[in-house]
Formats: C-alpha cells, structure tokens, sequence
C-alpha cells in the first residue's frame, strides 16, 4: 500500500516539474504570429528528434499511466477501508474540500488530458486525423495546428475552464506528495504550503489563459 | 434545556442499524454530553426500552474511550477535545444533534454507539513499546534527552488511542495514530535500537488491519483531541523509507 501511494507521489512530483517545462514552451504562443511560429515550430521538432527527450518522454508516458492506475486503485481500496459514511460529514470544518476530492479532481484532469491529447500528441506525433503541414523551414507547422484550435470558443473556453481543477489538484498535491515521500521539517512545511499554492497558480493561470491570449490575437 | 436526539442503535455486528429520534427535556447547559445521555438513558429505562450503549471511562479526556460522531463531528462540535469534555451549551436549545458511531471497516460496530478498538491494540502490539527491562525508574539526569526531541517525543506520546483521526478520516486511515505512537518512542535513545523494527512492523500491522491510506486532508489533527500534528506521519513515511529502501 505504502509503496503504492508513493509511486503516486513520486510520479506526482514527476509531472509538476513537466508541467514546468510545458508551460515554459507554451508561452512561445502569445509572443507576434511570425516569430511565434518559427520558434515554436523549430523547438517542437528539435524535442521530436533529441533521442534524450524521447527517452523521457517515455518515461511521462508510463508516468501518467502509473499515476493514474495507482491513484484508482488506491482510492478503491480507500473505499474499502471506510464502506460507510456519516449521515452528517462537515468535513468543511475540518479540511479543505480540495483533499477530499483528489480523485474527482483526477478524473476531470484525466477528461482534460483525453481531449488534449487527441487535439495535438495524436495529430502530431502519431499522425492520426487531419494532416499537419510544413512551415517555411519546413518543420510541422505546430503553431499552426494550435492557432487553429484556438479559433473555437467552445475549445477555448475548454481549455481555459479545465485548468481550476488541474491547479486544485496540484495544490493540494505538491505538498501532499512531499510528506508522502517524507519531508517532516515543521517550518519547512509552512513554506510548502505558500510554495503549492503559489505554483498551482502559476500552473493553472499560465495554462489558462494562453488559449484566451491565441483567440483573441 | 431541550434537544432532539438521533442516534444511531444497532443490536449488534452484524444486525441492521438506524437512527431513532429521541426528544429529551430536561436538561442543562451545564450537564456533559455524556450526562445527557445518561439523562435520556434513564428516560428509557423508565419506558422499560433498552439503554443507548456507549463507551466511556474517566469522563475527563484521558482515556480515550468515548469518542462517537456528533452532528458531523468527530468528539463533537469542538476542535481538539473529547467526547466527555463536551458539554450542552455547545448546542443551541431545541437543537437536532445526531449522534453516529466511528465509521471504518477496521472498527466494527459492537452494538449501538460503541465500537471494537481493538485494532489499534494490535498495533501497538507489534512494537509500541520497548523490550528491553528498564527495572525501576531510573535517576532523572542518568540518560540525556535534547529538549527538542523530548518535547516531540512527548507532544507524540499524547495520544489517548481514541480514534478519532479514523473517524474522521475519509480513508478510515490510522496513520496519525501510528506515527504517534512509533515517533513518541523512535525519537528517545530507549527506543531507537529497535526504530527500524518498529516502523516496519507497526506499519505492516496498520495495513493488515484494513486502514486506509493517508492522503493529508489534516481532518484527523483536527479532530484529535490532543492536537497530535500531521507531521508525525510525514516523520513516519520517512523513517518507513529509510527502514524499507535505505537500511
Ligand atoms: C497533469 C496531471 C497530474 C499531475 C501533475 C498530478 C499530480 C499529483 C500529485 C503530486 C499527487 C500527490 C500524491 C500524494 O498525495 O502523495 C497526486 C495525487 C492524486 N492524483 Fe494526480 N496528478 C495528475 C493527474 C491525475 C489524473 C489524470 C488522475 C486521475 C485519476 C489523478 C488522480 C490522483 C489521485 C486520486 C490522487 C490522490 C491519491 C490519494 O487520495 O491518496 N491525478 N496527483
Ligand atoms: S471518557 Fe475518558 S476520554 Fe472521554
């Protein structure tokens, strides 16, 4: 069981810093049409070609595959453990809603993560659904692929909305993870705290409002 | 004073329970929630029905033995406090206070409010104590303990064993209890020679016992009488790690 939950942590802590690096690349987005284009572009397929990256992204895969299926499993057997509730619960009183519902929280980023990877990861690395073109340097033309996308309100209001819980999820994650995998240093803990929120809101806003900046570009 | 009571009666383990509503006057702020129960108790025995079984022993917050769910809360409407300490003027007059028994598979139902404890005993039976004789208590100074570590040693060594962080768990987990008991000893030089041992085995038992997982919602030191912080279980992953993964 323990090792279980700290396979969740550990991934966990694996996909935030993902995250990260994600984010950072993203912002190439918001930056004037051409340059943003060439730039994105040619970063996406230096990352496509690095025999390094694919070995990590190797592991993200198996990563996110873990996760998730320890996450389940975990909270059936959590289920178990407690196979009936209060009739009156104000676990309000007591701990942020957030904790208590890591797994539905899980779940929607799970819905968010279908949809996102058939959007791009799908089109453009297995080549599934529409075709995606060249760029003038002739690498796939990525920026395009997103800029598109963006052009539906409904996609952008998608992608937009689907990122509160993902920034709930890492909030409560980040520190969780941390004293799953064993750090009990009492002020240390206080500044996690300030750090997971502080990060989650990175995360979620940064992620957030690219799509809005590319609709409305 | 007044109150309407509904609370949940059970015959047995394996019987159907359900919640009965009780009206009881007649009482006062001053009386312990206990004493109301005592008080609505003798009602019924008057009626000639049977008594509410609940569990209880000192009545002044030391042996852990009352805890039940009142209204949503473990030990009741209070942060850090036991059963027995709560007292009626807690509640507004005419109030409904539902009264359930610990929920976790790991805690079956005996009969009405009270339930079996007994697997925190076990616990602690693989390995919440020393085994080596000390004989009689020894000269104060003879063994040197820094103040940090004592002072952690006995915030941790509080726990009264009532089970109030299962219940109020949402994975019945039993964690806090466990890394109380398992730092109150690992953090002294009596218990270190056996700390790797101790981890191993209390936490295995923990799982065999059928406890969740702990996922850090802090509900448990919420609710823990004695205000036993969650950092213990952090501290307990992390000797868990270093027993199973580094030693
Ligand atoms: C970008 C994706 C994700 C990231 C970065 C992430 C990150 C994390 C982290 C750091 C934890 C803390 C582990 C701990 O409490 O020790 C966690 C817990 C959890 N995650 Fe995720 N997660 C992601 C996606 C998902 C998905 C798709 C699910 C779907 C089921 C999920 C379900 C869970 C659950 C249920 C827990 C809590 C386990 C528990 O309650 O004990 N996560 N996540
Ligand atoms: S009866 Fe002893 S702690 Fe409540």
């Amino acid at each position: 069981m323990f090792i279980r939950k700290s396979i969740i942590a550990a991934t966990g802590l694996f996909l935030c810093l993902f995250l990260v690096v994600h984010l950072s690349a993203n912002c190439i987005l918001i930056l004037p049409e051409e340059t943003a284009r060439t730039l994105y572009n040619s970063y996406s397929t230096t990352l496509r070609e690095s025999p390094l990256i694919k070995i990590i992204a190797y592991v993200l895969y198996l990563s996110i595959m873990l996760h998730i299926i320890y996450a389940l499993l975990i909270t059936r057997s959590n289920k178990k453990a407690k196979p009936r509730g209060y009739h009156v619960n104000r676990t309000k009183d007591n701990s942020s809603w957030i904790s208590q519902n890591m797994g539905f929280l899980g779940i929607t980023i799970l819905l968010f993560l279908i949809v996102h990877l058939t959007n791009f990861w799908a089109r453009i690395k297995l080549g599934i659904g529409e075709n995606v073109g060249l760029d003038n340097n002739g690498h796939k033309d990525v920026y395009e692929v997103t800029y598109a996308l963006f052009q539906n309100v409904y996609v952008v209001l998608f992608y937009t909305v689907l990122m509160v819980p993902l920034g709930m999820h890492l909030n409560h994650g980040l520190k969780s993870a941390l004293m799953t995998l064993g750090f009990y240093h009492k002020k240390g803990l206080r500044l996690l705290a300030k750090l997971s929120l502080i990060y989650a809101s990175i995360i979620a806003i940064g992620f957030g409002v690219i799509p809005l900046i590319v609709f409305f570009k | 004073m007044k109150a309407t009571f509904k609370i949940w009666r059970q015959e047995g383990g394996d019987a159907e329970g359900q919640f009965r509503l009780y009206d009881v006057d007649g009482l006062t702020e001053d009386m312990s929630f206990l004493e109301a129960l005592d008080h609505l108790n003798e009602q019924l025995v008057q009626r000639n029905e049977n008594v509410i079984a609940f569990e209880y022993d000192c009545r002044e917050g030391i042996c852990g033995q009352c805890g039940v769910f009142i209204n949503g809360r473990a030990h009741g409407p209070n942060d850090a406090m036991t059963t027995c300490q709560v007292h009626m003027r807690s509640f507004k007059d005419g109030e409904l206070i539902v009264v359930e028994p610990w929920r976790a598979a790991a805690f079956p139902i005996i009969k009405d409010l009270v339930v079996d404890r007994s697997a925190l005993d076990r616990i602690i039976e693989h390995g919440g104590y020393i085994s080596a004789k000390t004989g009689t208590a020894p000269e104060a100074n003879a063994i040197l303990i820094a103040k940090d570590k004592a002072d952690k040693a006995m915030d941790a060594a509080a726990c009264i064993g009532c089970g109030a962080c299962v219940a109020s768990c949402k994975n019945a987990s039993a964690a806090l209890f466990t890394s109380a008991k398992i730092n109150h000893l690992n953090n002294l030089p009596q218990g270190k020679q056996e700390a790797s041992k101790r981890v191993l085995e209390m936490t295995r038992q923990m799982e065999l016992e059928g406890f969740g997982s702990c996922t850090f919602t802090g509900a448990c030191e919420v609710e823990c009488p004695e205000g036993i912080s969650i950092i213990n279980i952090a501290e307990m992953n992390a000797s868990r790690i270093k027993a199973k993964w580094l030693e």
